[in-house]
C-alpha cells in the first residue's frame, strides 16, 4: 500500500509543474519588448489588420483573461491556428510528430544500447586501454555540435559514398544516419553511469560469491549485475530525454525530414507564434509525462521495494 | 598514484601548502586535462592576436574569388562572398569566447543566487525556486532558447539572454546541494553563535566554500554554452552574418557542401577543438577537486 501512496503523491506533485509549463509557454510570447501583433505581421501591417488579428487571438483582453481562454481552448484540444499555414496547430503537429518520435526513439535506442555496451566493456576491462578509449571517444562525441556531425555524415555517406539518401524520410536506410548522429552524441551519458554502476556491483559480495560458486562470467554480468544497473539507467533515460528531443529537432532539420523540428524552426523564423507555443507545450508536456513514468517504473523495479512484495 | 607524487604531497602537507596547490598538482597529473588546457590557451591566444595572425580582414569580400579552394594565398580557401575563410575562423574565436563566457557568467549568476537562496532559507523559498527549476527543466534547453531568441530577435546579447534564462537550473541545483551540507557545519554555527548577521555569514562563510563548486560548474557548462550558441546560429536565431561566428559559418557552408566542403568542415573543427579543450579541463577539475571521484 505504501507504493500506492507514493504514486498518488507523485501525481499530485506533477500538477504545479504542468501549470508552470503552460505559464512559461504562454508568457514567452509576451517576452518581446514590442507588440507581438506588429512582430507577427511585420512592419507594413495596416492598423485594421493589426486590430483584426488582435481580436482574433484575444490579444486585446487583459493578460490573465488571455491565459484562461488559452488554457480553456487547450483542454478542448484546440491549440490555435497557424498564421502561416492557416491551419489548426493540432493538425500541423499531428502530421509531423510521428516523424520526430521515430527519430527520438531510434536515437534513444542506439544511445542506450551503445552506451550500455561500452560502459560494461569499460568496467570489465577497468584501467586498460579499452577503458581509456571508451572514455575518450565519449568525450569526443559530446564535443561536437549535433548539427555539424549531421552535416559531415550527410557529406561522407550521402554525397560521397552514396550509401544513404541525402534528404527526407524514405524507408529504413534513411533513419540510420540521423539516429546514429543522436546515438553517438548521447551514448556518453549512458556509458559513464553504466561503467560506474558495474564497477560498484562487480565488487559487491554477492557477485564475488556467485563467481566463487563457479557461475560463468557473462552469466554473472548478465543476471546479477545488469539487474542492479537498471535503476540508475532509467533515471538517466528520463534526465536525457529533453536533450534527445532537442537533438532530434536539430538533426531532423539537417536531414530535411519535415517533422516537428523544421515546423518549429520555420515557425520561430516566421514568427508564427501559435505554432511555436503549441509545439513547445507538447514537447514539454511529453518530458513531464516521461519523467512521471520513469519515477513510477523506478518505484516498481527498485529491488528494495520488490522485497516487500515477497518476490525473489 | 605514483610513489613520487605521494612523497610530494606528504612534503607539501608538512609545509601546510594550500589546498589550491594540491588541487593543481592533481589536475596536472591528468594528461588529458593538461592537453585541454593547452587547447583553450591556443584559442585565447588566437582570439587576442587575430589581427596579427592574418593579413586579411574578416569582412572584406571579393566577388571574383568566391568559393575558392585552399591555396597559398588563402590557406583555407574563400567563402561564398570571397572572404578569406581562415581569417573569419580566427576572428570567430572572439565571438565564440565572448558569447560562451557571457553565457556562463549570466547563467552562473542567476543559478548561484537562486541556489544560495533555496539552500540557505529552505522552506517555501526553496519550494518555489526548486519548482521553477523543475518547470524549466521540462523544456529542452536548445528548443526553449531558440523560441526566446526568435522572439527577442537576432543578436549576440539576445543569444546570451536566451540561453542564460534557460540554462541556470544546473547551477542552482548544484549550489543548493552544496549549501545544504555547509549549513550544517560547525563553522557556520559558530559564526551565528558569535552574533554575525545572516548576510555576513552568507558572504563570508558560505559563499567562499561554494566557490570551488561554482568554478568547476563554469568549466563544465562552457561546452554546453558554446554548442548551444553555435546551434542557435545554425538554426538562424543566433549570432548572424556578417559577424564571423563558427556556428553560422558551418551553417552557411552547408549550402555549398558539394562545391566547397572545407567551409563547414573547418568551422566545425574549430568548434570541436575549443569544446574538447573545455571538456578535458572540466573532467580534470572534477577529479582534482574531488579526489574520491578518481577513476580507481
Amino acid at each position: 500500500m505504501k507504493k500506492w501512496r507514493y504514486v498518488i503523491k507523485r501525481l499530485i506533485r506533477t500538477i504545479p509543474i504542468v501549470i508552470g509549463v503552460t505559464l512559461v509557454t504562454f508568457l514567452i510570447l509576451h517576452l518581446t519588448p514590442g507588440d507581438p501583433v506588429r512582430i507577427m505581421l511585420g512592419p507594413y501591417a495596416t492598423a485594421e489588420n493589426m486590430a483584426a488579428l488582435r481580436a482574433q487571438y484575444g490579444l486585446d483582453q487583459p493578460l490573465p483573461m488571455q491565459y484562461m481562454t488559452w488554457i480553456a481552448n487547450i483542454t478542448r484540444g484546440d491549440l490555435g491556428t497557424s498564421i502561416r499555414y492557416n491551419r489548426p496547430v493540432t493538425e500541423l503537429v499531428k502530421d509531423r510528430i510521428g516523424i520526430t518520435l521515430t527519430l527520438t526513439l531510434s536515437g534513444l535506442f542506439i544511445s542506450v544500447t551503445l552506451g550500455s555496451l561500452l560502459g560494461i566493456l569499460a568496467a570489465l576491462k577497468q584501467n586498460s586501454w579499452v577503458d581509456y578509449l571508451c572514455t575518450f571517444q565519449a568525450m569526443f562525441w559530446i564535443s561536437i555540435p549535433g548539427f555539424w556531425l549531421a552535416i559531415i555524415f550527410l557529406y561522407i555517406f550521402g554525397l560521397q559514398l552514396r550509401w544513404v539518401p541525402i534528404a527526407g524520410l524514405t524507408g529504413f536506410v534513411s533513419i540510420i544516419l540521423p539516429a546514429l548522429t543522436i546515438g553517438l552524441q548521447e551514448e556518453a551519458w549512458f556509458a559513464r553511469p553504466m561503467r560506474a554502476e558495474m564497477l560498484g556491483v562487480l565488487n559487491e559480495g554477492y557477485i564475488k560469491a556467485a563467481r566463487a560458486k563457479g557461475v560463468r562470467y557473462y552469466k554473472v554480468v548478465g543476471k546479477h549485475a545488469l539487474r542492479n544497473v537498471m535503476v540508475p539507467m532509467i533515471t538517466m533515460l528520463a534526465l536525457r530525454l529533453p536533450w534527445v528531443i532537442a537533438g532530434s529537432v536539430v538533426v531532423e532539420v539537417v536531414f530535411a525530414w519535415g517533422g516537428m523540428g523544421s515546423l518549429l524552426v520555420n515557425s520561430v523564423l516566421a514568427r508564427d507564434y501559435p505554432v511555436v507555443q503549441g509545439a513547445l507545450l507538447i514537447i514539454a508536456l511529453s518530458v513531464v509525462a516521461a519523467n512521471l513514468l520513469a519515477d513510477l517504473v523506478y518505484s516498481l523495479i527498485d529491488p528494495r521495494i520488490r522485497v516487500e512484495g515477497g518476490k525473489k | 598514484m605514483s610513489e613520487e607524487l605521494r612523497k610530494e604531497i606528504a612534503n607539501l602537507k608538512q609545509k601546510k601548502t594550500g589546498q589550491m596547490y594540491l588541487t593543481w598538482l592533481r589536475f596536472k597529473r591528468n594528461r588529458l586535462s593538461v592537453i585541454g588546457l593547452s587547447f583553450v590557451v591556443v584559442v585565447i591566444f588566437i582570439a587576442i592576436f587575430a589581427p596579427f595572425l592574418t593579413p586579411y580582414e574578416p569582412f572584406d569580400t571579393n566577388p571574383f574569388r568566391r568559393l575558392e579552394g585552399p591555396s597559398r594565398e588563402h590557406l583555407l580557401g574563400t567563402d561564398e562572398l570571397g572572404r578569406d575563410l581562415l581569417t573569419r575562423l580566427l576572428y570567430g574565436s572572439r565571438i565564440a569566447l565572448q558569447v560562451g563566457i557571457l553565457i556562463v557568467l549570466f547563467e552562473g549568476f542567476i543559478g548561484i543566487s537562486f541556489g544560495l537562496l533555496a539552500g540557505y532559507f529552505g522552506g517555501w523559498v526553496d519550494e518555489i525556486i526548486m519548482r521553477l527549476v523543475d518547470i524549466l527543466r521540462s523544456f529542452p534547453v536548445i528548443i526553449l532558447a531558440m523560441a526566446i531568441a526568435g522572439i527577442m530577435g537576432q543578436g549576440l546579447f539576445n543569444v546570451v539572454l536566451a540561453i542564460g534564462l534557460v540554462g541556470w537550473t544546473t547551477y542552482a541545483r548544484m549550489v543548493r546541494g552544496k549549501i545544504l551540507s555547509i549549513k550544517e557545519s560547525d563553522y557556520v554555527e559558530a559564526a551565528f553563535a558569535t552574533g554575525e548577521s545572516t548576510v555576513s555569514v552568507i558572504l563570508r562563510y558560505i559563499l567562499p566554500n561554494v566557490l570551488p563548486t561554482a568554478i568547476i560548474m563554469v568549466c563544465i557548462m562552457m561546452p554546453t554554452a558554446l554548442i548551444a550558441s553555435a546551434t542557435l546560429s545554425f538554426l538562424g536565431v543566433g549570432v548572424q552574418p556578417p559577424l564571423p561566428c563558427w556556428g553560422s559559418i558551418a551553417a552557411a557552408g552547408r549550402d555549398y557542401i558539394t562545391r566547397a566542403p572545407w567551409i563547414s568542415t573547418t568551422a566545425g573543427i574549430f568548434i570541436m577543438f575549443t569544446v574538447l579543450g573545455f571538456n578535458f579541463i572540466g573532467d580534470g577539475l572534477r577529479d582534482a577537486f574531488d579526489p574520491t571521484s578518481k577513476r580507481n
